[in-house]
């Protein structure tokens, strides 16, 4: 077999890299989003024909959400996951480029959070990364309090170039999570003046944690905002958006909970018993919509 | 500020439930969090609770946090600050009615 430098190997696929996205973008100006959706079905469907590291990287909850799946219906779910994926990339870019475009969003459950907020408990917003979850960030600017989402430093970035690509301000402000004791003084702060606190609650990214069931197996989820509930008396509410056709999305919040605190000693279950209640209403999710699911590592060994 | 600083031991080893440790036993000048008293991240939000419904200050910020939270020392101190800038501030507005 012939040797091929790696850093020349790079080199070349990152300027293939920069070429399908400029490909992707002339295609968006010239064609719109009709356009690019049309261009991402095969270059999709090359992507999975011929790479196998993103099998390795779906797989993982491909096995779990569609264990009796062969491997013909394994590679068409990958196409489909891989697809919504890829669509919701050409959503943003379109966004970014038209600023009078608009998707088209139904909302389930609104008022609920806007009678939450009024009870000036504060109120603890948890999201994930499914569906156009950046969409879902976007509406929060619509509260009628100050938002603050606790964010590591790859999470920021993410979230400030999909407002910066609209020329629109971030709704929101950020507090880092790789600050002093993870940002929960200035989250802790912010919930006791009644305003509104939110934080992706699937991924972990250190800190305290608790080993529930998802899908059938065990897997670590972020903890530590069930105890800011808690210890605060803020109620918790799942917010997540779904994509729902070419120019539309929903927005539901799939479930509301009240965290209360008992003692040190009983805290190990109360975590567990308040993440479950995150990882089954993020069950239900994925129920309903299998293929918005863009965790793609092995999500159940973080 | 002994008695303050008594109190905030009191309240720490009683409302965040530590069994083993006992307030005389704790030193003002060992750190509160990971290597000196051990409390965690989870304590902290207990703690800036409390603060507020026991004390009535508050720790806006990272920065705040980690001026109050560094020893039993800072805390008191930090206590002290804070009752300071409310009475002063409550000394001005009755003054100006």
């Amino acid at each position: 077999m012939r040797y091929i430098n790696p850093r020349l190997r790079g080199a070349v696929l990152k300027r293939l890299e920069a070429l399908g996205h400029g490909i992707f973008y002339l295609i968006l100006r010239i064609a719109g989003q009709p356009g690019a959706y049309a261009l991402l079905v095969p270059v999709v469907l090359i992507y999975v024909i011929s790479g196998r590291r993103i099998h390795q990287l779906t797989s993982p909850y491909l096995q779990r959400r569609f264990p009796k799946h062969n491997l013909v219906e394994r590679w068409r779910d990958t196409f489909r996951i891989v697809h919504s994926f890829g669509q919701i990339l050409v959503d943003r870019a379109w966004l970014g480029l038209n600023i009078s475009a608009r998707l088209h969003c139904s909302l389930d459950g609104w008022n609920t959070i806007l009678g939450l907020i009024e009870q000036r408990k504060g109120l603890v917003l948890l999201t994930a990364h499914v569906g156009n979850w950046q969409v879902a960030l976007a509406h929060l600017k619509d509260l009628p309090v100050p938002v603050h989402a606790l964010m590591h430093y790859k999470e920021e970035v993410v979230a400030k170039h999909y407002f910066d690509l609209r020329g629109e301000s971030c709704p929101f402000r950020i507090i880092k999570t790789d600050g002093f004791l993870g940002g929960v003084v200035e989250a802790t702060a912010a919930i006791q003046r009644g305003e509104v606190v939110t934080i992706m609650g699937d991924r972990l990214a250190g800190g305290p944690n608790a080993t529930v069931k998802f899908l059938d197996s065990q897997v670590r989820f972020p903890a530590g905002v069930y105890r800011l509930a808690a210890a605060t008396g803020a109620p918790i509410a799942v917010l997540l958006a779904a994509k729902t056709g070419r120019q539309s999305y929903h927005l539901r919040v799939w479930d509301v909970f009240h965290p209360s605190y008992h003692n040190r000693k009983h805290r190990e279950e109360d975590l567990t018993a308040w993440t479950s209640r995150f990882s089954k209403a993020l069950e239900a999710y994925v129920t309903q919509f299998p293929y918005q699911w863009y965790n793609f590592y092995d999500f159940w060994n973080q | 500020m002994d008695q303050l600083k008594q109190q905030l031991k009191e309240m720490i080893v009683q409302d965040l439930n530590l069994p083993d440790v006992k307030p005389e036993d704790m030193d003002d000048k060992a750190p509160l969090f990971e290597e000196g008293l051990g409390l965690d991240s989870l304590d902290a939000v207990e703690l800036v609770v409390l603060m507020q419904k026991r004390f009535g200050v508050q720790i806006a910020d990272m920065d705040e946090g980690k001026e109050a939270f560094a020893s039993i020392d800072a805390l008191a101190r930090f206590v002290k600050a804070q009752q300071g800038n409310t009475s002063k501030s409550i000394g001005t507005s009755v003054s100006a009615t």
